[in-house]
């Protein structure tokens, strides 16, 4: 090695570990930039009534309403199944695409709008049907699918391709060589993906399907925590147990019999399609507008202009601010936690006990830790950020303690903090990140259901003008949603080039 | 262009299928939120369902929805006839389907009314006149699409303030139904409320309320409420008579355990023009168009 | 840094008839068997022996069941990629302080800890890498941090398997002089005889599962060890 070499190798390693320090600097910076604006203050007079009630209900959950209740597990299951299955088949096909530019950005597209919001669309044109259910899960999957599908696909060794002299992006090679090299990954990760698929389909009750979740918002709604409870419980245990009874060889068991006992149905026709398109989605003064083309862009202009003053912009900067303290603080609370179910840090019993804690944190639903938060705190941002840091610190906790468990330390590697801190932690730090890149468009996302805490993020917006029914309102802010989703999904995806993250996460 | 064009061919096979099993032979269907209780729905209002199909000799059936708009979006698409609306998502549904009515509405409809509660700690008590001092404290309302939660309330604090919500309180938050916002308010975290009179008086009995921590500092005046609203075309759809059948079957419940359900006395006869005042409220506020 | 004590008498390892191996699964692999070996304070063992003849098991086992505090220098390096070699030597010294002196180090490091570290770093000519992050750095700037930070365990004892294997012949021997003065007692596994001729007082050889050859340095044959090969 020459000395120029091995000077420029001191400096390409010096900064490796100086931009990982520099990234995380700039996201506290941006903590500390957001800060000022998000109302933090702490109101809290008699929150202690309600508190022991809701406690109450979780010691002595009731499940007196039991048929009630299989009946949403077996429609939350039978959403899940086939809305996964339909977003894995179109995705894969989608996947086989994934290098043309109109693909990729299509998939993105899809994929940046929540699935409560796809719901909220489809009931428009299909009615409360299965047909909502299964295409409002199916279409964002078909996104996500498309995406890591693609990934998949194009990371698979090379070498059988070239041996064959085929150029390597036709759809003969792909279908015959990369497809079947990937496969084993493509099941894996469709699995994964059912897990996320179950809370989809339970999430989609809160606006009217069938699932676990339309009968826990009501529970929750009247203060029947008993009740509540009980739905709750048997929805830990689901998630808790998933990874036991959700096998890839048992899928298309699975998928067929959610399709006998759920079948296809619409409540719709054309004319609610023809109807959506050229009627609900117009802006509301034209509507009514009579006149030329200049009189009617200039009402057009009126409307932006209103919507972009009362909507759009304090929506996207109420949404930025929630959703960046969130992110760090999702991070911290990851960091937290994930030693709690590392092989590195605890035994059996202890890791048992972190796993169930981190399965009730990721599976209760955000809005109920907002409405715990806000009892404690009073309303400002503080409930929702905890809300969406608990739930989300530990999804990645638990994918970080997993990823820990593959590390190997020196014999004499120290223990406890010591080993947190200097063994442990500087080794996952590129994984965490990476991680918690691919959380932000998801936190983001899910700003959108914390109205009650009466932060006007865009999705509060969105909600207002479907409860309003303003699907014009309603459609220019979920494109506004979904532009900004588009750009953060950038923003990580470039940051990730520059950290040199190569190792996809496949688990997000 | 080869591939968009095939694209385009394949989203419009993937529509054909979207509706290739859409329910043609519908059977007469009704929806209700009630504005409390909303447990075991599917059971409770079985039961009108068939106390209604007895009365009118077809086959009635009830589907259970999340929101008023939802509501309101089945009653649009003709997936449900028939429902049991507050004043607000009433008043859209009947300008969204032309022909439609309201035809019954329960006995304490007629005079509905809010109740502002506020929590001790800010001192207030109940006057006849509207409470000024709420200005700058911590508010909620109930949902969003909610006639006594939201309309109303809204309605009488612009009036008596002239300015929107978000410039006279310091936090406005939307609890998304009438019991969270009593046990928001009973805890502090917000400090003043609006609420559903007869939610109120119905957790009062209960016990569920603690009145020396939260009590009612003002009472709206009285307005309409939930309704039965029809589409016009049943008769069309289902037989001649068939809207006068359900009317007449509505206004003669006499079944206790069935009017629980709603909970309402019992319902006596209401028109479009009942609710007239509560269509200008909404448009007065910017709620409709 | 030898300092002579009481214990200078007392064996430092004493193994009699010890049977050692791995579990994986739920099988158990022997590696050595019938193992009889007592090492003395002041000693400098040579371990030779082909690859796989279980160097790494014995040595393994010798610092565990050790005495006296052991300074661990082992084959793979492990060193933390995020950190710069300056900290990845510090942790020698981990179990020694407070956890939380230990992190107030890691944002502040002490004048002291500074300057003891660097002049251990300027004994095995690292000076320079101390504050680059090590996952980039050869594999032979990377064995000698490793080193570094089992100097920095300031232990009598030294035990290492393959400690120079990535760097060149001379400056291996001078690595080697650097180990010796600085311990007193020095196990070190290698698989250069020559090298192994130069420093040791005494040469253990494995073969086949078993001690063949114990003898001091002085009387071994080149004969001997090649028997071992």
């Amino acid at each position: 090695m020459t000395d120029a070499t091995l000077t420029s190798s001191i400096n390409t390693s010096t900064n490796s570990a100086v931009t990982y320090r520099r990234v995380s600097l700039l996201f506290l910076i941006t903590l500390f930039i957001c800060l000022p604006f998000a109302n933090l203050s702490i109101n809290t007079l008699d929150p202690w009534d309600e508190l022991s009630r809701i406690g109450a209900g979780f010691l002595a959950p009731s499940f007196s309403n039991y048929q009630t209740l299989t009946e949403a597990l077996l429609n939350t299951l039978a959403f899940a199944f086939q809305g996964v299955a339909l977003g894995g088949v179109c995705g894969l096909i989608l996947s086989l695409f994934y290098q043309k530019t109109v693909i990729r950005q299509f998939s993105a597209f899809i994929r940046a709008i929540h699935e409560i919001f796809w719901a909220l669309i489809f009931i428009q044109i299909t009615g409360l049907s299965s047909a909502t259910g299964i295409l409002a899960i199916a279409i964002p999957y078909t996104g996500i699918f498309a995406k890591i599908f693609g990934e998949l696909l194009n990371e698979v060794d090379h070498r059988p391709i070239d041996a064959i002299g085929s150029q390597s992006n036709t759809l003969n090679s792909t279908l015959f060589i990369r497809l079947p090299l990937a496969w084993q990954h493509i099941k894996t990760y469709t699995c994964y993906r059912l897990e996320c698929g179950i809370r989809s389909s339970a999430v989609l009750g809160f606006i009217g399907l069938p699932t676990l979740g339309f009968h826990m918002e009501t529970y929750y709604k009247q203060g029947q925590y008993e009740e509540a409870a009980a739905i709750l419980y048997v929805f830990f245990i689901l998630i808790g147990t998933a990874r036991f009874w959700l096998k890839p060889l048992l899928l298309p068991i699975y998928v067929l019999a959610s399709i006998w006992f759920l079948p296809w149905q619409s409540y719709g026709d054309w004319s609610l399609f023809t109807r959506f398109i050229t009627e609900d989605i117009v802006p509301g003064p034209l509507k009514y507008a009579q006149g030329d083309l200049l009189s009617q862009s200039a009402i057009f202009a009126d409307w932006f202009t209103q919507r972009w003053n009362n909507e759009i912009l304090p929506g996207v900067l109420n949404t930025l601010i929630l959703s960046q303290i969130s992110l760090i603080a999702t991070g911290f609370i990851a960091l937290l936690l994930f030693p709690w179910v590392s092989s590195l840090f605890f035994n059996k019993a202890g890791r048992f006990t972190g796993h169930s804690v981190l399965v009730v944190m990721r599976s209760t639903p955000e809005y109920l830790l907002a409405f715990i938060g806000l009892l404690i705190f009073g309303p400002s941002m503080l409930p929702g950020i905890l809300a969406l840091a608990l739930h989300n610190g530990a999804i990645v906790a638990h994918l970080i303690g997993l990823y820990s468990q593959v590390l190997v330390l020196r014999d004499d590697a120290s223990t406890g903090i010591n080993r947190y801190f200097f063994e442990v932690l500087p080794r996952i730090y590129r994984q965490f990140l990476a991680f918690l890149l691919y959380r932000w468009e998801v936190i983001m996302r899910e700003t959108a259901i914390l109205g009650i805490l009466g932060i006007p993020t865009l999705g509060f917006y969105i909600d207002s003008a479907f409860e309003e029914i303003r699907f014009d309102r309603a459609l220019l802010l979920i494109l506004v949603a979904a532009l900004l989703n588009i750009v953060v999904d950038q923003i990580a995806t470039w940051s990730r080039t520059r950290l040199h993250i190569h190792q996809r996460p496949g688990s997000l | 262009m080869r591939l968009i064009s095939r694209l385009t061919v394949a989203v419009s096979l993937t529509l054909s299928v979207l509706f290739s099993a859409t329910v043609n032979a519908q059977t007469f269907t009704f929806t209700a939120i009630p504005d409390q209780d909303e447990s075991r729905l599917k059971e409770r209002f079985g039961k009108i369902a068939d106390y209604l199909s007895e009365k009118t000799g077809i086959e009635v059936s009830y589907i259970p929805v999340k929101s008023y708009s939802a509501a309101v979006t089945a009653f649009r698409n003709n997936q449900v006839q028939l429902a049991w609306f507050g004043g607000l998502s009433g008043v859209k549904a009947r300008s969204l389907v032309s022909d439609s009515k309201a035809i019954a509405q329960g006995y304490e409809d007629q005079f509905f009314e809010t109740y502002f509660i506020a929590h001790q700690s800010t001192g207030l008590n109940a006057s006849e006149a509207f409470p000024m001092a709420i200005e700058g404290k911590r508010f909620t309302f109930g949902s969003k699409g909610s006639t006594s939660g939201r309309l109303m309330p809204e309605f009488h604090i612009r009036e008596n303030f002239k300015k929107a919500p978000n410039a006279i309180f310091s936090d406005v938050g939307f609890s998304g139904d009438h019991s969270r916002t009593i046990a928001l308010v009973q805890a502090g975290s917000y400090e003043v409320g609006a609420v559903n009179f007869k939610v109120w008086e119905k957790e009062l009995s209960q016990g569920k309320i603690d009145p020396s921590k939260v009590k009612v500092i003002w009472k709206t005046p009285t307005y309409p409420d939930y309704q039965w609203t029809i589409r016009g075309d049943v008769d069309a759809q289902f037989g001649q008579d068939l809207t006068s059948k359900i009317t007449e079957a509505l206004l003669t419940m006499e079944d206790k355990a069935l009017l629980d359900s709603f909970p309402r006395s019992k319902f006596v006869t209401a028109t479009n023009q009942d609710y007239e005042p509560i269509k200008n409220t909404a448009k007065s506020i910017g709620l409709m168009d | 840094m030898a300092s002579i004590t009481d214990t200078q008498f007392q064996p430092i390892v004493s193994l009699e008839n010890e049977q050692l191996g791995y579990v994986s699964g739920k099988k158990a692999h022997s590696v050595l068997s019938d193992l009889n070996l007592s090492i003395a304070p002041g000693e400098k063992i040579a371990l030779v022996g082909k690859s796989g003849s279980g160097k790494s098991t014995l040595l393994k086992h010798l610092r565990q069941s050790s005495s006296m505090p052991v300074a661990w220098c082992p084959q793979e390096p492990s060193l933390v990629p995020m950190l710069s070699a300056f900290y990845n030597i510090y942790m020698g010294q981990l179990n020694h302080h407070h956890w939380l002196q230990n992190l107030i180090n890691l944002i502040i490091p002490k004048a002291q800890t500074k300057s003891d570290i660097r002049s251990i770093a300027s004994t095995l000519e690292i000076e320079p890498l101390l504050n680059s992050s090590v996952d980039q750095l050869s594999g032979g700037q990377q064995q000698r941090i490793s080193l570094a930070r089992a100097f920095y365990q300031n232990a009598d004892v030294f035990i290492g398997d393959e400690p120079v294997s990535a760097v060149d012949e001379l400056q291996s021997r001078r690595l080697i002089n650097q180990i010796i003065a600085k311990h007193s007692t020095v196990i070190i596994a290698l698989h250069d005889i020559d090298l192994a001729r130069a420093f040791a007082t005494r040469i253990i050889g494995l073969k086949d599962g078993a001690v063949e050859l114990d003898v001091s340095a002085d009387n071994v044959s080149q004969q001997d060890l090649l028997t071992l090969y």
